[in-house]
């Protein structure tokens, strides 16, 4: 469907391209990387609408990308200076259907027929004395009301509405806005399940309805009324049900689960009956499906009921795109479908074995997104490693690996070899931790061999001599009178035994202890090689 | 592909063949109908729409609305990267020598009517095949009425279109070719007119076209249809016209009219007075439609100013050439029962004179 976005200007998106998959996008990132942004140009682009109003009467300063707008105004200082503009383009798929959309009004170099959407912000010609008069005392905002926004699809016709052809549902379960529960969004998705012949029935029976209450149950209410000296000149006073379009049915249908009205079923039945209603059309005409952040409002259980709903709904000729913070979201629906957005900035996955795929699937709550968001990661084997490798680096260098961009990760039980490919493929600089547990190093590093260039990704071992694990490595380090101070631990207590049974409360108490600590060879190693 | 002619005379409900071919269609077939006047495109909308409703599969359009909707508004930037088309002049011309841009559009950036059928040709041709799969892709059928009017440049694309996935289908009257879309095109100038008839046989022979030929009129009476077959050179070979119009009424046929007598004939008949433009026929106020301009409308009775080459046909058997044998073959065939044509010396004219 969508096959190129391309973003310029719009909020943080200062020259934006993207060519989505054609079935699944996972757009995750931080807060602030512009997820939903993209998400809102997309709808933009393709509906002339945002939060289901007109651009028109949308459009404000804040649209426009800050950086832009400073670098006019400073080169308007200078002189010479271009007006910032926005420009929204989706390419999309050279099918049959969508050829009324198709044109060379595009800005693919060299020239190509395909179809698709334009969505610009410009400044208005008409007002060209206006906007002139305006950089006479220039601010941050630019003045918006003499800018204008122009819409069109390739083949450079003007559109206005959006195109028959095109068809989108948005699901952005963070606000739900109240009209009657049903947003705008919602009332598009319950049209789009009625052919043309059915809506006019409805509607041709809604007004009959009411019309019968005007003759009916008002009847003597009018009755009374014709008596009473109303109007200027005594005609007689009446009341009828209104019958402008203002009150067309389908403002006043409200969809009910089992018989509660929409608006008063919890936020996250509400997201989830949207995300079905929308994704259960007919395939061939929703085309695209955005939905932001479907772990809202949602219990573990709802949301895995959710996801399995949205991966049996999505069909053939849909494009999903999902914004989430989830991790379980992520691996559930299927790693490679990831797109880390960072302002920009687009990271995919490409290469990713499907074996690797179905694994994070299959361990939905192991956290990919923590290792997708990270700069640099360490992957340490337990919670005890963890604490204790902070402690090491912090020693080192006076600042927490977080501090520094590093995130320490625990990796339990989890595949090291899967781990590692998964960073390789999200070109993440990654120092491992293992211990060796009684065997030769070597040994193990050959299965790990493929993943590691001693550059972005390196394993790192403590010597067998020095201790099978991460407790007898500190004692091996540090010597067993000085731990026993550290720990606080009875004089007659074995060091040893008490740190193997008492991991995590070891490792807290050497991280918190004022004494100094010897860092095992391995772990120092591995905080200068992440360090750099 | 499958594409159809069908050469009719005039009054043999050709506009009518498209309206009921439109009607027997599946909705789910979506048909494009062109034209080439204003007037026609207007009263075939009405006709489609009292025929087969508002159905949303079939759409009427113009001929240079097709071209500029279809062809240059979407893939311009293929021959001219950057621009877009912002205007269209219908009168103007390109300097006989003007190349690149100066050929295509006027100094205000509008592109001419003339040259649009050469540009939507180069515009085919640089897009490799996108503008027709386009095309394909937004109509199943493509009908053409009044084909005769095509010209120049727009011959090349038709050919473009018979190798396309659309079907085409086109109806139309070899002798009734007044309009032009081209007025000055020398491209395919062999084709014009009379010629057309040749070329559209040359596409038959090659399998690409199916003609069909249709003789009869179910508007002029008998007397009005053989006297419309004289107006062309037997030498062009057009078949015999055969009326189907039975109706009789006290004053049927073609009748010459002295100058003296016009206005008792008008005040009699009521006929539309037909002219061959504004300068003709001032000697008397009446209410004249252009040759032109009555093109595919009926009369009951028509009234006819003779022009000089019209006199020299009736007076002395001259033949007319292409162009005006074509206007006056319009005039003629617009009426069901009488055609008067105001003429004051016969020559060797044996139409009969009507008398007060």
């Amino acid at each position: 469907m969508i096959t190129k976005i391309k973003v310029k200007g719009y909020r943080i998106h200062r020259d934006f391209e993207l060519e989505p998959n054609p079935r699944i996008n996972l757009l995750v990132g931080g807060n602030d990387a512009g997820k939903s942004s993209l998400m809102e140009a997309i709808a933009l682009a393709m509906t002339g609408r945002i939060g289901g109003r007109p651009a028109a009467e949308e459009l404000n300063p804040y649209w426009f990308n800050t950086a832009v707008v400073s670098e006019f105004l400073d080169s308007l200082l200078i002189g010479e200076a271009v007006w910032p503009t926005i420009e929204i383009e989706l390419f999309l798929q050279n099918r049959p259907d969508l050829q009324a959309l198709c044109g060379v009004h595009n800005s693919a170099i060299p020239a190509q027929a395909c179809p698709g959407v334009v969505f610009r912000v410009i400044p208005n010609p008409e007002y060209d004395a206006e906007l002139q008069a305006w950089t006479e005392n220039p601010s941050i905002l630019l003045p918006v009301e003499y800018y204008k926004i122009e819409w069109r699809h390739f083949g450079d016709s003007e559109l206005t509405r959006r195109p028959r052809d095109l068809s989108i549902a948005i699901i952005d379960s963070r606000t739900i806005r109240t009209f009657g529960g049903v947003d705008y969004h919602l009332r598009q998705i319950l049209n789009d399940h009625l052919e043309p012949s059915e809506k006019a029935l409805i509607s041709l029976e809604y007004r009959q309805a009411k019309s019968s209450m005007s003759d009916g149950a008002l009847a003597a209410l009018n009755q009374r009324l014709g008596q009473v000296e109303a109007s200027l000149d005594q005609q007689p006073l009446k009341v009828a049900m209104d019958q402008t379009s203002r009150t067309s049915w389908d403002s006043a249908v409200a969809p009910h689960i089992d018989n509660v009205p929409f608006s008063m079923a919890g936020q996250g039945q509400q997201a989830t009956i949207k995300i079905s209603l929308a994704m259960g059309r007919h395939a061939d005409r929703t085309n695209v499906v955005m939905i932001e952040e479907p772990e809202n409002h949602l219990s573990h259980t709802s949301m895995v009921i959710l996801l399995n709903r949205i991966e049996r709904l999505a069909g053939e000729e849909q494009q999903l795109f999902i914004s989430t913070h989830s991790t379980y979201v992520l691996n559930r629906l299927g790693l490679d479908s990831l797109m880390l957005i960072n302002r920009d900035a687009v990271t995919t996955i490409t290469g990713l074995t499907p074996e690797t795929v179905g694994y994070y699937k299959k361990l939905p709550g192991y956290d990919t997104l923590r290792m997708a968001l990270a700069d640099r990661l360490v992957l340490v084997e337990g919670p005890s490693d963890e604490i204790i490798f902070e402690r090491i680096f912090h020693d080192r260098y006076q600042m927490t690996p977080m501090a520094c961009g590093i995130d320490v990760l625990s990796m339990r039980s989890l595949s090291l070899a899967r781990c590692l490919e998964l960073c390789a493929r999200l070109g993440k600089r990654v120092a491992v931790l293992r211990d060796n547990d009684g065997q030769d190093p070597a040994a193990l590093r050959e299965s790990l061999e493929d993943w590691l260039d001693g550059e972005h990704r390196e394993l790192f071992i403590g010597d067998v001599d020095h201790g099978h694990t991460l407790e007898p490595q500190l004692i091996h380090h540090n010597g067993e009178a000085a731990l026993r101070d550290i720990l606080g631990i009875r004089a007659d207590a074995r060091v040893d035994v008490w740190m193997t049974r008492e991991k995590t409360e070891a490792a807290i108490r050497i991280a918190e202890s004022r004494q100094r600590i010897v860092a095992p060879a391995y772990m120092a190693a591995a905080a200068a090689f992440i360090h750099g | 592909m499958a594409n159809h002619l069908t050469l009719a005379v005039a009054g043999s409900r050709k506009t009518q063949g498209l309206i009921e071919h439109c009607a027997a269609l599946a909705p789910t077939r979506r048909v494009l109908v062109v034209t080439f006047t204003q007037r026609n495109q207007h009263e075939l909308s009405e006709r489609l729409a009292k025929s087969i409703g508002l159905q949303t599969n079939v759409e009427v359009m113009g001929w240079y609305t097709l071209l500029i909707r279809h062809f240059a508004r979407p893939f311009l930037p293929f021959v001219f990267p950057g621009r877009r088309v912002q205007g269209f002049d219908y009168d103007g011309l390109p300097n006989r020598f003007a190349t690149n841009e100066e050929r295509f559009f006027n100094p205000a950036g509008a592109l001419y009517a003339a040259e649009l059928g050469k540009l939507a040709n180069l515009l085919v041709e640089q897009s490799q095949g996108a503008l027709l799969y386009r095309l394909e892709s937004l109509y199943d059928e493509i009908l053409v009425d009044e084909a005769q009017d095509l010209s120049g440049w727009d011959w090349e694309l038709l050919e473009k279109l018979f190798a396309s996935r659309i079907d085409i289908r086109m109806v139309g009257d070899i002798r009734q070719s007044v309009l032009s879309t081209s007025p000055r095109s020398r491209k395919n100038k062999q084709y014009a007119y009379a010629k057309a008839l040749a070329w559209f046989q040359t596409k038959q022979r090659r399998g690409e076209l199916e003609i069909e030929y249709r003789n009869t009129t179910w508007r002029c009476s008998p007397g009005i249809a053989r006297f419309s077959d004289t107006i062309f050179n037997p030498a062009w070979g057009f078949p015999e016209t055969e009326s189907l119009n039975e109706v009789t009424t006290d004053h049927d046929g073609v009748f010459l009219l002295a100058n003296r007598n016009v206005l008792a004939y008008v005040e009699r008949f009521r006929p539309q007075c037909l002219r061959v433009n504004v300068k003709s026929g001032t000697a008397f106020d009446l209410n004249y439609i252009n040759f032109k301009v009555a093109k595919g409308a009926t009369y009951e009775r028509v009234l006819i100013i003779a022009t000089g080459p019209i006199s020299t046909f009736l007076q002395r058997g001259k033949s007319l050439d292409p162009g005006p044998a074509a206007t006056f073959y319009v005039a003629v065939t617009r009426a069901q029962q009488s055609v008067a044509i105001v003429l004051d010396r016969p020559g060797q004219s044996l139409i009969p004179y009507w008398e007060q």
